[in-house]
């Protein structure tokens, strides 16, 4: 009784912060952007450790295997960058949409990208 | 201990992508009543995820090179040539994203579509790469058990 039917994305927007509805906070936008690079360097570092042998040899030497160094370097990559980039926001809120946009097609890309790379390799 | 390890590995993973499922379904009906919750799932989720990475990444770096070994010298190298090498680094893809949920999720998501918008894209991929990752693991698995079976057995159970 009463209860109204609620779509996904179509909601009013925000009373209580009387921001538009499609707006995300700074670190949200700051983190969110990190991590659609970072999915992306993770890709990139996977065919270059994968196509150089010197740069492979490199990141075992550093914590005695490729992949405890690639994983490690991954999250820095996301911490750093993350913290670098809501800072510099100055709190300035960004577009959601627009951000999962970016995370969903350098997430799929970055995946398709390893996948296709050790297929033809 | 091998064996423990081995199956814990799945096992977070598996949990860690129904909490982002969970995340989904929380976020399809975002309210200020489930936004506890939702965020519950979403810290679940990176709980279970880091936890795979971290027993999945002992298991692989202690004791995955026999078993290599032994992939490569039998009927299905590719198990170990494509679905190992894709998989041991498309699990940073969930990783990443998982440990951005909760700072998503903590966002007031009822009444904000461009919030919910980015935890159903995070989560979402979370349980997409999750699945991915555990088919690759059953082939990885299966390619073992091909390389050990005798000639004769294959196929004819």
């Amino acid at each position: 009784m009463g209860t109204a039917q609620r779509t996904p994305f179509a909601m009013a927007p925000d009373s209580a912060t009387g921001t538009s509805d499609t707006s995300v906070s700074a670190s949200v936008c700051g983190f969110g952007t990190a991590a659609a690079i970072t999915l992306v360097f993770n890709t990139v570092l996977a065919w270059a450790k994968d196509a150089w042998d010197p740069l492979n040899n490199f990141m075992a030497h550093l914590t005695g295997h490729h992949w405890i160094t690639h994983g490690i370097t991954d999250v820095a990559v996301f911490l750093v960058l993350g913290y670098v980039l809501t800072a510099r926001r100055g709190g300035q809120r960004g577009n959601g949409i627009r951000l999962a946009i970016a995370l969903v097609v350098c997430g799929l890309a970055a995946g398709a990208g390893l996948g296709f790379w050790f297929l033809i390799t | 201990m091998s064996e423990i390890i081995l199956f814990a590995h799945p096992t977070c993973g598996v949990l860690g992508i129904m909490s982002a499922l969970w995340v989904v379904v929380e976020t399809l009906n975002a309210s200020e009543a489930n936004a506890w919750r939702l965020r519950l799932a979403a810290f679940a989720c990176t709980v279970c995820i880091v936890l795979a990475w971290l027993i999945g990444g002992y298991w692989y770096v202690t004791f995955y090179a026999p078993e290599k070994a032994v992939i490569l010298k039998g009927p299905w190298p590719w198990a170990h040539d494509l679905f190992m090498e894709t998989k041991e680094h498309l699990f940073f893809i969930p990783l990443i994203l998982a440990l951005f949920l909760p700072i998503a999720a903590v966002q007031r998501l009822a009444g904000n579509q461009g919030a919910r918008a980015v935890v159903l894209a995070v989560a979402g991929l979370i349980v997409f790469n999750g699945l991915v990752i555990e088919g690759a693991g059953a082939v990885i698995s299966h390619g073992v058990k091909m390389a050990l079976m005798p000639a004769g057995q294959k196929g004819t159970e």
